[in-house]
């Protein structure tokens, strides 16, 4: 997915720290520097050899400002960086099976967690508490920090947590600039930090932004990113639901990411692959207490689709529900209001107006009048899937299904379908959706062949 | 199937030694430690005379029962429990009677401990554990056959009845006790709402400290403990290796750090800061010294932990509340700058474990004798105690790099602790008297002003 060299470990830190500062509101100046010199204060914090870096699920403990003390002996400032893993313990959950085939080519990560030690050897000083009186505002938000860092697994340690320390500190330097340009006199907006991935040459840019503050209002500064990073314009990268998702963190949702990224290609001669681009959910048949089973197959693509636009940043609606679905088309006039609550069919065509109405989405209609027709359509999927790169919801005979790419030889024009069904029942089981085809590759054999099929192709706006 | 307390000899010394004077009654305070397994007595200490008023003794009312001083005793715990390291507190309460009181004593003793329990969980920054005992020991003994009796009370169910529990003596049962210790950084800004003189006096008690130190209190409860240097399960066992003779081998001690992270926000996350209108605030720097015992029956990591944490938790409040009364007494606190009492251990003869105390830069090793004396009834040498334990002196907060203020020049002087002039020397303690008129400084009464995004 992000790093196919197998000798990459990404580092990964994440804590807490706590922003209170006090802020004179009679004097705008001094209210900034208040802030500033609170965050010079924590970047201090970061740089002082109190800081502590926990390995996650391990006894391993790092003081990257101390000469990389730690509670192991064996390691030490020249330790190369992946012998970390040795001393993590691996919490096994689901199914060896299939995070062997796959997981083999993403790289590892190791999450980190930023601690501060309290105490000390040594004396110190005598405790004495100090009292101050003056009017003030007192601004307190929690922090968290988040920075990455990609490594080589020959790197030292000590190169990996230097490398860390600066990037936390370069993290608070943006985060500061984040609070101050979005403030408004007392109301400090928190920052958040995000890592999108580009898709050349690999790496992971972290960029901090304010809650709170919608996608629509932070469009000049994804523009800066855009021209710095020589992105094309004509499509999201760093919206916040771009945000790169770490291999080993769970979706909350517990809907299944691109579950056909776990099938094998079928190898056909002088064929090529065009799939689906990013990320979408798989959506079907008893889902979210629905039981929509025999009349819902439309609906779960439709879902599947806006799962896909929401998740590439296109949108922040959240994926609609058979009743908003419904209601969306009774809103547009396409359908009488007793449509709602009904367990009536949708086909293409409503498709393409729900996608309209609620995400603001326009989709090509492409008709087929005989099943056995669509092997010949190799050509123009393929040129779907390279260049918008979107599912296609494709409805016919009495089915409705999900087209997530295709196999397809221009030479000699044999062609697969990677197929999503909606018509699957079960829980969200991977093993079983890839083994019994729920999700998978199939032949022109695979469409009635003498039922005519209406293809909805969504088009992806010109945005960012 | 009640309690079994194990009690150390120089108790049981120092009981037949306790004389009561014809008709009346003694009451006093028994300190150790309780877990699930074990109990154990390690110091019983009378309660000192209160200088104040009341008739003479044999002179009060018919019954001299009546007239125990409930309140009397639950301050003078208080003072205990500040003078003792972590993994030590006040169990129960003793009471010598004329045997023609016996009968009543039980119900004093069960008034006075569940008094004294109250008392005492009301300036506590941490919260009891399941683990935590809620039986307190009880001990009547008759003045004229010195029989005891011993029970015990579940101070979580005040209806209860009194249960019988064991009652036995035992020889240097601390003696192997291992010790954990750690010196904390303070760094600390608490803001305060209103510090109007007005307010202050109306202001209440421990709990407004509490508020502000609460905060803090979490992140070091939450924080994550090393034991010497490593990470240990909280199940694993602190003394680990074969098991030697316990009976007068060294004591085993444990250096302790602490790792804290601030607090995760709550999944309503605000996107904003939380802004709130104050009128000063107070910064507490510093290191303070801490120490704790563990019981010596397979003590684990965790036990270790909890006990260093509440350690620091009460030497840090203690200090605060002490500041606070003795500033209060002098008219309301000055801006500026004010020495915390640094803390100070002394070895408690009987028992091998050492015991604090709490001293003003103007104090002298004389002083602390003076208290020990008074409170727990200390009869060691002057020399034995260390005062050197912390550091003397302490970092300008103000003119150093880590300021409590902005720059800005405050209002009011810079007050050094030299001018304080002669503190009486034992009224830090005795000023505890009048509660309700102290330490409004940390108040968080009035409702936090948000200011909305």
């Amino acid at each position: 997915m992000l790093l196919t060299d197998d000798s990459t470990v990404i580092f990964r830190v994440r804590g807490m720290l706590d922003f209170s500062c006090q802020l004179d509101i009679s004097n705008e100046k001094r209210g900034q520097s208040a802030i500033t010199r609170c965050f010079e204060g924590l970047r201090s914090k970061i740089s002082s050899e109190s800081l502590v870096f926990l390995v996650c699920n391990s006894p391993v403990l790092l003081w990257p400002n101390k000469g990389l003390q730690s509670t192991v002996e064996h390691l030490t400032e020249e330790t190369p960086c992946r012998d970390i893993h040795q001393y993590i313990t691996v919490e096994d959950g689901g199914s060896k099976k299939a995070s062997k085939k796959k997981e083999r080519k993403d790289a590892s990560v190791v999450n980190l967690k930023l601690l501060m030690e309290v105490t000390e050897a040594g004396d110190g000083s005598a405790p004495s508490l100090c009292v101050l009186t003056r009017r003030q505002h007192c601004a307190r938000m929690p922090v968290s920090v988040d920075c990455v860092l990609s490594a080589n697994g020959f790197d030292p340690l000590q190169t990996v947590c230097r490398g860390l320390v600066g990037a936390l500190r370069r993290q608070l330097l943006d985060m500061e600039d984040a609070v101050l340009r979005h403030r408004k006199g007392s109301s400090l907006l928190v920052p958040q930090a995000f890592h999108f991935p580009l898709p050349t040459p690999g790496n992971l840019i972290t960029v901090v932004y304010p809650a709170g503050v919608a996608e629509s209002q932070l469009l000049s500064e994804r523009e800066v990113l855009h021209r710095k990073y020589g992105l094309p314009s004509d499509r999201p990268y760093f919206r916040r639901a771009n945000a790169f998702h770490f291999p080993d963190e769970p979706y909350r949702d517990g809907y299944l990411r691109n579950p056909h990224a776990h099938l094998t290609p079928p190898s056909m001669e002088d064929s090529k692959l065009y799939l689906v681009r990013g990320i979408y959910s798989y959506h079907h048949y008893m889902q979210d207490r629905v039981d929509d089973n025999g009349w819902g197959c439309a609906y779960r693509s439709l879902q599947t689709i806006c799962s896909w636009f929401q998740q590439q940043g296109y949108t922040e609606r959240t994926v609609p529900t058979h009743t908003h679905i419904q209601q969306a088309l009774v809103d547009v006039g396409d359908k009488e209001s007793s449509f709602v609550g009904s367990r009536q069919w949708i086909g293409s065509i409503e498709v393409q107006a729900v996608l309209s109405h609620l995400l603001g989405i326009t989709s090509k209609i492409l008709f087929v009048s005989q099943g056995s027709e669509l092997a010949s359509k190799g050509r123009e999927l393929a040129n779907h899937f390279e260049t918008t790169g979107t599912p296609v919801m494709i409805g016919g005979g009495v089915l409705a299904h999900t087209i997530l790419g295709v196999a397809w030889s221009a030479v000699s024009g044999q062609i697969r379908f990677l197929i999503l069904d909606p018509h699957y029942t079960g829980g969200e089981d991977l093993q079983t959706i890839t083994d019994k085809g729920w999700c998978g590759w199939k032949g022109p054999e695979f469409w009635d062949q003498n039922a005519y099929y209406n293809l909805c192709l969504p088009q992806t706006p010109k945005t960012i | 199937m009640g309690r079994g307390y194990i009690v150390e000899e120089s108790v049981e010394k120092h009981l037949a030694n306790l004389s009561t004077v014809a008709g009346s009654c003694l009451s006093g305070l028994l300190v150790g430690h309780s877990s699930a397994q074990r109990d154990f007595v390690v110091l019983a200490v009378q309660t000192p005379r209160r200088e104040s008023e009341g008739p003479p003794e044999g002179q009060r009312g018919s019954n001299p029962l009546d007239d125990t001083d409930v309140e009397w005793v639950s301050m003078h715990a208080r003072q205990v429990t500040r003078m003792l390291p972590g993994g030590v507190g006040v169990l129960g309460v003793f009471l010598i009677t004329p045997p023609e009181l016996a009968k009543e004593a039980q119900s004093t003793l069960k008034r006075l401990v569940l008094a004294v329990d109250k008392y005492m969980s009301k300036t506590r920054l941490w919260d009891l554990s399941e683990d935590d005992v809620t039986d307190r020991v009880t001990l009547h003994i008759c003045s004229k056959t010195r029989k005891a009796v011993c029970k015990t009370f579940d101070v979580k169910d005040p209806k209860c009845s009194a249960k019988p529990a064991d009652w036995k003596y035992q020889s240097g049962i601390s003696s192997s006790w291992p010790v954990v210790t750690c010196s904390v950084k303070l760094d600390l800004d608490i803001p305060v709402t209103d510090m109007s003189s007005e307010n202050l006096e109306k202001c209440l008690k421990y709990d407004m400290l509490q508020d502000g130190l609460k905060r803090w209190a979490k992140q070091i409860e939450s924080g994550v403990c090393l034991i010497n240097g490593r990470l240990a399960l909280d199940d694993s066992e602190l003394l680990s290796g074969p098991k030697k003779s316990t009976r007068g081998s060294q004591r085993h001690t444990f250096q302790i750090q602490i790792l804290v992270s601030a607090e995760e926000p709550e999944p309503g996350q605000r996107s904003s800061a939380r802004v709130q209108a104050c009128s000063g605030s107070v910064c507490v720097r510093g290191t303070v010294h801490c120490r704790a015992y563990i019981h010596s029956n397979k003590p684990k990591a965790r036990h270790a932990a909890q006990a260093i944490k509440r350690d620091i938790l009460n030497t840090v409040s203690s200090r605060v509340e002490m500041l606070l009364e003795d500033l209060m007494n002098e008219g309301g606190p000055a801006s500026g700058q004010q020495d915390l009492p640094r803390r100070v251990f002394a070895p408690l003869p009987g028992s091998g474990l050492s015991v604090c105390d709490y001293v003003f830069p103007d104090e002298t090793p004389t002083d602390v004798a003076e208290r020990l004396k008074e409170i727990l009834e200390w009869d060691s040498s002057v020399e034995d105690i260390d005062m050197r334990v912390e550091a003397c002196c302490s970092v300008d907060a103000l003119g150093g790099e880590n300021t409590c203020d902005d720059g800005v020049p405050q209002e009011g002087p810079i007050q050094s602790s030299t001018d304080a002039g002669e503190k009486p020397k034992a009224s830090h303690y005795y000023a505890g008297v009048t509660v309700a008129a102290v330490i409004a400084l940390l108040a968080t009464a009035t409702s936090l002003l948000y200011l909305t995004e």
